[in-house]
């Protein structure tokens, strides 16, 4: 004990100028303005630089997840390819069908679903070959329809909305109804006019039909959740689960049919007659 | 004979040498501070710790007059710490007497010059630096250290003729 006092007698001036020391700069810090500035301003600087670093850091951590979604996304894409040359080789007649159809990806720019219509805009527009009337899917299900173009954005009636009336068809049950909304759930939606001699089953995935310009034939739309036959009706009102969560929707892809206009013109001729 | 010595520094430092400054280029980087004096001159063989803590009071007590708490005291303390280390440099073949005080009379001129010259410009560039507490500022804290340094040596020395020949 005294040995070690003796040696804080002879050495302890060090640790005492450093605690004096300490006291002094955080005197100077506090107390003296311009000290305090440069202080506290360069060293914003350096931490400032130290985020940026480590964030750097973090998105090299990241990297392996972005690979596997990224490989994933071209797997999945690859498939697609192998599967329409596929159909385009065996079948060739189906060409012009295939290409009926263009696809338009456009990213959402702006969507509602908690009122009791909802719209959606699209960040393309015109310029990009969006015109009114076209249909807009997802890759789950369907989105909604273009109403309005502008050069650079398109406006989007939601699915969600009190006037949505999309011919809808069971699959593989060679029944079809139209699909409406009145249930003010985002998730789900009510499949109308299926006459009642009709088999469905719970569980059956709910398509587009095809009759109208507007979606092509077989588009995914929702699972069947429950049916009752409403008193003093004929048909059946079927509620319809929706694949396409439409309250997060961050891509749309806009169908664009390139025979629209003919089969229009040629009702349209019909009706005249 | 050490604690007149501390309060004289203190006031004259203070009340006196504070008063001097210039506007005009270059001479407002002239300054004069005799307080370091104080820890210059106490006894070689005087605790190191204690001449830390003896250093750390005057600086404080420098600092309140000029507005600026714990510029002065770090820079003294900082002096006040590496003063063994240049008495050890700076030791005669026959070494320290005890409570000897390496002051001008005892010590001859030569010596005594070459001891306070070492440390002022150890003080007076610690300062300087704190003060302006970034190095972007070199040119003025050399230019600082400079005047301020040989104005305070004249009149360091002066002081020790004046108060040695009693």
């Amino acid at each position: 004990m005294n040995s070690v006092f003796q040696l804080f007698i002879k050495y302890g001036y060090h640790l005492i100028f450093i605690i004096l020391e300490i006291f002094c700069f955080y005197l100077i810090i506090q107390y003296n303005r311009v000290q305090n500035e440069i202080f506290f301003n360069s060293s914003n600087v350096y931490i400032a630089r130290l985020a940026t670093s480590t964030n750097k850091m973090y998105q090299y951590l990241n990297i392996r997840q972005v690979n596997d979604s990224l490989s994933r996304e071209n797997a999945n894409l690859i498939e697609n390819l192998i599967r329409i040359d596929y159909i385009n080789t065996e079948i060739p007649q189906l060409d012009s069908a295939f290409s009926q159809y263009s696809i338009i990806p456009a990213p959402v720019c702006n969507h509602t679903f908690q009122l009791a219509n909802n719209h959606i805009t699209l960040c393309k527009g015109r310029r990009e070959g969006i015109e009114p009337n076209m249909g807009v899917i997802s890759e789950k299900g369907i989105v909604g329809i273009v109403r309005n173009v502008s050069d650079n954005y398109a406006h989007v009636i939601s699915l969600l909305h009190s006037q949505t009336r999309i011919s809808c068809a069971v699959q593989s049950r060679n029944t079809h109804g139209n699909l409406v909304w009145k249930t003010m759930d985002p998730q789900t939606m009510i499949l109308e006019s299926v006459p009642k001699h009709q088999f469905i089953a719970i569980g059956d995935t709910v398509v587009t039909s095809g009759y109208s310009t507007i979606f092509p034939k077989g588009i995914k739309v929702g699972r069947i959740e429950k049916f009752e036959v409403v008193p003093g009706s004929n048909s059946f009102e079927i509620t319809v689960k929706l694949f396409q969560n439409l309250s997060s929707l961050p891509y749309a892809y806009v169908v664009k049919n390139r025979f629209a206009a003919e089969q229009l013109k040629l009702e349209e001729e019909v009706k005249n007659e | 004979m050490q604690i007149w010595r501390f309060i004289l520094l203190l006031l004259v430092q203070g009340l006196i040498f504070k008063q001097i400054q210039f506007a005009d280029e270059p001479w407002y980087y002239l300054h004069i501070f005799v307080y370091p004096l104080f820890t210059f001159l106490l006894p070689v063989k005087l605790q190191n710790s204690i001449v830390l803590v003896l250093s750390f009071i005057m600086g404080l007590l420098v600092d309140w007059f000029y507005d600026s708490p714990g510029v002065h005291a770090a820079s003294l303390v900082f002096t006040a710490y590496l003063r063994p280390l240049i008495l050890g440099i700076l030791e005669p073949y026959e070494g320290y007497n005890m409570n000897e005080i390496p002051g001008l009379k005892r010590m001859g001129l030569g010596w005594f010059a070459s001891y306070i010259s070492i440390l002022m410009i150890i003080h007076l560039f610690f300062y300087f630096s704190v003060e302006a507490f970034s190095f972007v500022f070199i040119f003025d804290i050399v230019m600082n250290t400079l005047f301020t340094f040989t104005a305070s040596l004249f009149v360091i020395l002066l002081l020790q003729y004046i108060f040695s020949s009693k």
